[in-house]
């Protein structure tokens, strides 16, 4: 693949097929979506706490037609949580983790010179930044964006008459949301086919760093239940514009009785979960692998227990997909069929906890090295158990009852997803800049970076718990008008504190990130003196990845502090040496 | 003036950042080390604040208990609802533990094993298959437990509804509740969306209802209506008016098809005519009760909190929730202050004002609440009253 | 990328694209499956004869598509075969839309006050189905076209293969919506 036609800005920066510079837009996209997601919260965090007050600021972003007099209008509240949610979970969460990660480090942890389609490659960033535009637009129509919940439980989201948002603004979620599910598809299938094809020489599958692991199995995923919310969205496309009855029947609204007859909104639940619930684990499965590497590098000690690490990712991706309905259990549903999803949920928790034994035994007589990677890391394996174990008393039918659909099920998915996914990420980023940039970032920054957020983020969503456990619903405007919750207020104010110091401790990054770019101190070869290849190639990036020939791979890539080995780390090239065994 | 203000600050804060930044990298050259190099001390000071931090999160999380401990929800006032707390105990109780002793584990771990003074190698430690088996038995074992309690509770709450149980339909619609009682026989009427209208608000089929809609309501407003265009000298006005007139023409038209299309039993037509609508609902303490869940537009979702209660309301089909009240309002306000209400709220995003869907529920004795049943209409007798 | 290993790539890639779609139908099918196990379901008992007719000609074709490919990988041109599969392939969507219009001649409509969801079921199957034989009818006018400038030799007809599995897909997904309309709508 050294046989490049000359490069211009365009094939070189735009339409590129490279996917080291796919896996960069796809961050960068990622980046900048999720501060005008985080943006989101923290406005609408000022009309939850301080209901009634007028914030200039509010006027400043929405105008007076959605803020009048400084105060947020109840349909811009539900548009913003409902941007929110969507903005995050798909576009920096999935697309910003995966897009960016896969991208970049599967042919180079692999030993390949690209993906084995750059030109999918690279239609999936496009359809993607497609995505993305609507999305974009979709906030500045007249009848506002999307309201229904980034759920889009119809008939809310399927008619403009029961929420304004449910017009245009959900026209448009619909068709960026279509792109969006082509960009991962796109992707996913490269993914597969290079993980599967274009491992270089002495590169088994057991040799495979976790990380390519986790990717390649959140690949299977995606395409497994990707094209399901497709199918549910076409469905859903129909009841909204063609009057068909899928999921609307017995409809009274804007006094006018409508013609639709036999559908089923559960149905719509059925379809939207199906995919809904694989897609958490799309979203957390990368940072699983993210955070594998970098606790070994950095405790300089192979991760405990490889085997067992591929087959916990194999079980939670194969019980992901039968845990669907414990998002409706309330739904009214068989309570039999109730029983069979607690059951299947609960298991997924076997998983999960072997998972977490094995960074706590990585971690056990390591040598650890802090680098803000690595905080962020530890602070990875810390909201996976907070996050986690909520989701014990969530996954329980009984007790789901009570919690459902309050601050209680918001804390849990903010910590697990928010927190824990979101760290892995950061610790992606921090950990592989080198590679990417040939610079390195701001330690510094970087340890402020990660302590005031991982105070703020805990600050923010561990009272949550007891607002849930208080009965208090989410998706509220206010919490004003029910009595019951007027004790509640400290608590939201605190929430709203941390939300915004958090909120603006994540600008340290952002610029630490776009300084370091440019000013950020030269990196070395290897900086985190790492055994995988990706290190083996040149810092200065070139297509093809290596000049001449790939290396050849003769171990896995766990061999530090080895007894016997001249260093702390082998990569995986150095050929076994006299009498020694692989692991 | 002040967005420019506020923009040239962040400005100059930013270019002041960047300077600090040039300053200690120049520096870490003079020095001849990388700036971004993680040094022992480093290795020191973020180990440090590992075990700080870590310990005052786990005490900020016993903090936070301990301050916002009794905001949580009372006891719960209901039979199955006493169970589900037993098992939120239980569950929490669990968690609780475990969350502590992985936490001190991965803070301790952090602390004590960072790179520095006498651990500069670690130990080479790939895998134990036995440790790897035991981690993995303890949880099933423990999951089991917790499986098959919370399944046993499961089952209990969704079990068949006593044969007793006083029905009462919850009608949900954008943004407000009404509830229907089933009268002296215990027995709901049928309802259908098309025969909502005028005073039926939530769509009652019996034969009062279908008197009320074909005989006098809809034929009024189509009088009245018919009327209006007379009187009318704007066209648009007119056009509008023209508009209603057919749209109501077609709703009887819809409604008598509606009962030629769908013969009732005469039991079920008048299982109808003792139905009771009302705004509030009572309910007997101890007493079993069945409610009945419906939707007029969108999904919304019926969550009483207090009675450990909550269940969709969907537009297209009828969901239920059975359960027994054990507390009154009255004792409640004992314990829980003079304000206190059992209240229903709306727990499914339904719309701008999915904040504000309230319904008063009041749990009192037999006495009282034959007292206020006896004094309430039937929706019959509603409908008959010319008002 | 060295010749085999892009075929195996390729070919790989366009199966991982068809579990996919196989994911999107089973999406849409399963749909029909717990709609009509819940209450007020109505079944259709009417799918229009032109769908038995469209069915046989999609399996013509797909036979048509075989013979192409032996008649390649002896040396033979398999431009005259390709092309009656592609003719095939538009007679299917012809005789698709017929059934459309027989299903409205029937009373049978896709949205509206005497729409029932068994019949809109069947209409967006069907519809989603056409969609995606019409990316595999573009694939077999370029590879006709591409085949009649000769393009593609004994050891090298990519493209052929490519369009084949395809279109085999298209066929075998068709026959079993086409049955599990039958016996659910």
């Amino acid at each position: 693949m050294s046989d490049h036609h000359k490069e211009t800005f365009i094939t070189k920066y735009i339409f590129s097929i490279d996917h080291k510079m796919i896996a960069k837009q796809f961050l960068i996209t990622g980046m900048l979506m999720g501060i005008v997601g985080m943006l989101m919260s923290v406005l609408f965090r000022l009309q939850l706490s301080n209901p009634g007050e007028s914030f200039a600021v509010l006027e400043w972003f929405f105008g007076e037609k959605w803020a009048p007099e400084g105060i947020l209008d109840p349909n811009m509240y539900l548009s913003l949580v409902t941007m929110h949610g969507t903005i995050l979970v798909f576009w920096v969460l999935t697309a910003g983790l995966s897009g960016t990660f896969a991208n970049f480090l599967i042919p180079l942890q692999i030993g390949a010179r690209d993906m084995a389609s750059g030109f999918i490659n690279m239609l999936s960033y496009w359809f993607f930044f497609a995505a993305t535009i609507v999305l974009l637009i979709s906030l500045f129509v007249e009848t506002g964006p999307a309201s229904a919940g980034w759920t889009v439980y119809p008939p809310l989201s399927a008619l403009p008459e029961a929420i304004p948002g449910s017009g245009l603004g959900q026209d448009l979620w619909l068709i960026a949301m279509t792109l969006f599910i082509v960009s991962s598809l796109l992707g996913g299938l490269n993914y597969i086919v290079t993980i599967l094809n274009l491992r270089t020489k002495g590169m088994s599958m057991s040799r495979l760093p976790l990380t390519i692991w986790a990717i390649f199995i959140t690949a299977i995923i995606g395409v497994l239940s990707f094209p399901v919310l497709l199918s549910c969205s076409l469905l859903l496309v129909f009841d909204r514009s063609f009057g068909t009855s899928f999921y609307l029947s017995d409809i009274i609204i804007g006094g006018e009785a409508l013609h639709h007859t036999g559908g089923s909104p559960i149905l719509f639940e059925h379809l939207f979960w199906f995919l809904g619930h694989p897609e958490v684990y799309i979203i957390l499965l990368p940072a699983l692998g993210i955070v594998s590497e970098v606790m070994s590098v950095n405790s300089r000690k192979p991760i405990f227990g490889y085997k067992a690490m591929v087959g916990a990712l194999i079980a939670i991706a194969f019980l992901s997909f039968i845990v669907w309905g414990h998002h409706m259990f309330i739904t009214g549903m068989d309570p039999f069929l109730g029983s069979v999803f607690t059951f299947t949920t609960l298991l997924i928790a076997i998983p999960s906890a072997v998972k977490v034994f094995n960074y706590l035994a990585t971690l056990w007589k390591a040598s650890i090295r802090f680098t803000p990677a690595m905080l962020f890391t530890i602070g990875f394996v810390s909201t996976f158990i907070t996050g986690g174990l909520t989701g014990l008393i969530l996954g329980d039918s009984a007790l789901d009852i009570n919690v459902h659909d309050t601050y209680f099920v918001v804390g849990h998915f903010h910590i697990v997803m928010g927190l824990s996914a979101i760290y892995g990420m950061f610790a992606g980023v921090y950990h592989w800049f080198p590679k990417m940039y040939g610079r390195m970032m701001n330690k510094t920054l970087g340890y402020l970076h990660f302590w005031v957020t991982f105070i703020c983020a805990y600050g923010v969503f561990f009272p949550m718990h007891f607002l849930g456990l208080a009965g208090l619903p989410r998706r509220y405007y206010t919490n004003s008008h029910f009595p019951m919750f007027d004790g509640l207020t400290d608590i939201n104010e605190v929430i709203t504190f941390f939300a915004i110091i958090g909120g603006l401790v994540q600008l340290i990054f952002v610029f630490n990130f776009f300084y370091s770019i440019f000013k950020g101190s030269k990196s070395t070869q290897n900086p985190w003196k790492s055994n995988t290849l990706e290190w083996t190639a040149p810092i200065e990036r070139m297509h093809g990845n290596w000049p001449g020939e790939i290396p050849t791979v003769h171990r896995w890539p766990y061999d530090y502090s080895k007894p016997g080995a001249e260093r702390d780390f082998i990569p995986q090239t150095e050929p076994l040496k006299e009498g020694e065994t692989e692991h | 003036m002040t967005n420019i203000l506020i923009f040239f600050i962040a400005f100059l804060v930013i270019v002041t950042f960047i300077q600090i930044l040039r300053v200690r990298e120049l520096m870490a050259n003079v020095e001849k080390r990388d700036v971004n190099e993680v040094t022992k001390k480093d290795n020191r000071n973020q180990s440090l604040l590992l075990g700080i931090v870590g310990f005052l999160f786990l005490a900020a999380c016993v903090w936070q208990y301990l301050a916002w401990g009794d905001l949580i929800l009372p006891k719960a006032s209901s039979q199955h609802g006493e169970i589900i707390d037993e098992l939120m105990i239980f569950t929490m109780s669990l968690i609780v533990v475990t969350f502590f002793i992985l936490h001190l584990l991965l803070f301790w771990f952090g602390y004590k094993y960072r790179k520095g003074e006498g651990n500069e190698v670690a130990y080479y430690y790939p895998h134990n298959n036995k440790l790897e088996i035991i981690w993995t038995i303890a949880p099933t074992i423990v999951l089991t437990a917790v499986i098959l309690y919370g399944l046993n509770v499961w089952n209990q709450v969704t079990g068949p509804p006593d044969e007793e149980a006083t029905v009462i339909e919850i009608y949900s619609k954008q943004f407000s509740w009404t509830a229907r009682y089933a009268g002296d026989d215990n027995q709901l009427g049928d309802a259908d969306f098309r025969l909502v209208a005028g005073k039926n608000e939530l769509g009652v089929v019996s034969n009062t209802t279908k008197e009320y809609l074909i005989s006098e309501y809809l034929p009024t407003k189509i009088s009245q209506i018919e009327q209006d265009i007379n009187n009318s000298r704007k066209f648009s006005e007119k056009k509008r008016l023209t508009e209603n007139l057919k749209k109501l023409k077609e709703q009887k038209e819809r409604i008598i098809n509606y009962f030629a299309d769908n013969p009732k039993s005469s039991e079920k037509l008048l299982s109808a005519e003792d139905d009771i609508v009302t705004n509030t609902v009572h309910l007997v303490v101890d007493k079993p009760v069945l409610l009945k869940f419906r939707s007029q537009d969108v999904i919304h979702s019926a969550y009483l909190p207090h009675f450990r209660v909550q269940m969709n309301c969907v537009p297209g089909m009828t969901t239920q929730f059975a359960f027994t009240p054990t507390q009154t309002t009255k004792e409640m306000k004992e314990q829980e202050g003079d304000d206190f209400e059992y209240v229903l709220l709306c727990n499914k995003i339904c719309g701008v004002a999915h904040y504000n869907m309230q319904m008063k529920f009041i749990v009192e004795t037999q006495e009282e609440y034959d007292t206020w049943i006896a004094s309430q209409k039937t929706l019959s007798e509603k409908l008959l009253t010319k008002n | 990328m060295e010749s085999k290993l892009k075929n195996n790539t390729s070919k790989q890639l366009l199966w991982i694209g068809m579990i996919g779609i196989t994911m999107f139908f089973a999406g849409l099918t399963s749909a029909v499956i717990v709609r009509s196990a819940d209450h007020g379901w109505e079944r259709l008992n009417n799918i229009p004869q032109w769908f038995w007719y469209s069915t046989f000609a999609i399996v013509l074709s797909s036979l048509f598509l075989i013979i192409a490919k032996k008649q390649v990988r002896q040396g033979i041109s398999p431009t005259p075969y390709i092309f009656l599969t592609l003719i095939l392939g538009l007679l299917f969507s012809y005789f698709q839309i017929m059934g459309w219009g027989q299903l409205v001649n029937d009373g049978i409509f896709l949205t509206g006050e005497k729409s029932h969801p068994a019949g809109s079921f069947l209409y967006v199957i069907t519809l989603a189905h056409l969609i995606h034989v019409l990316g595999g009818l573009i694939s077999l006018l370029v590879t006709t076209i591409k085949s009649a400038q000769v393009k593609y030799t004994k050891e090298n007809y990519l493209g052929i293969e490519l369009t084949s599995i395809y279109w085999h897909f298209l066929d075998i997904l068709w026959v079993y919506l086409f049955v599990f309309l039958l016996y659910s709508l």
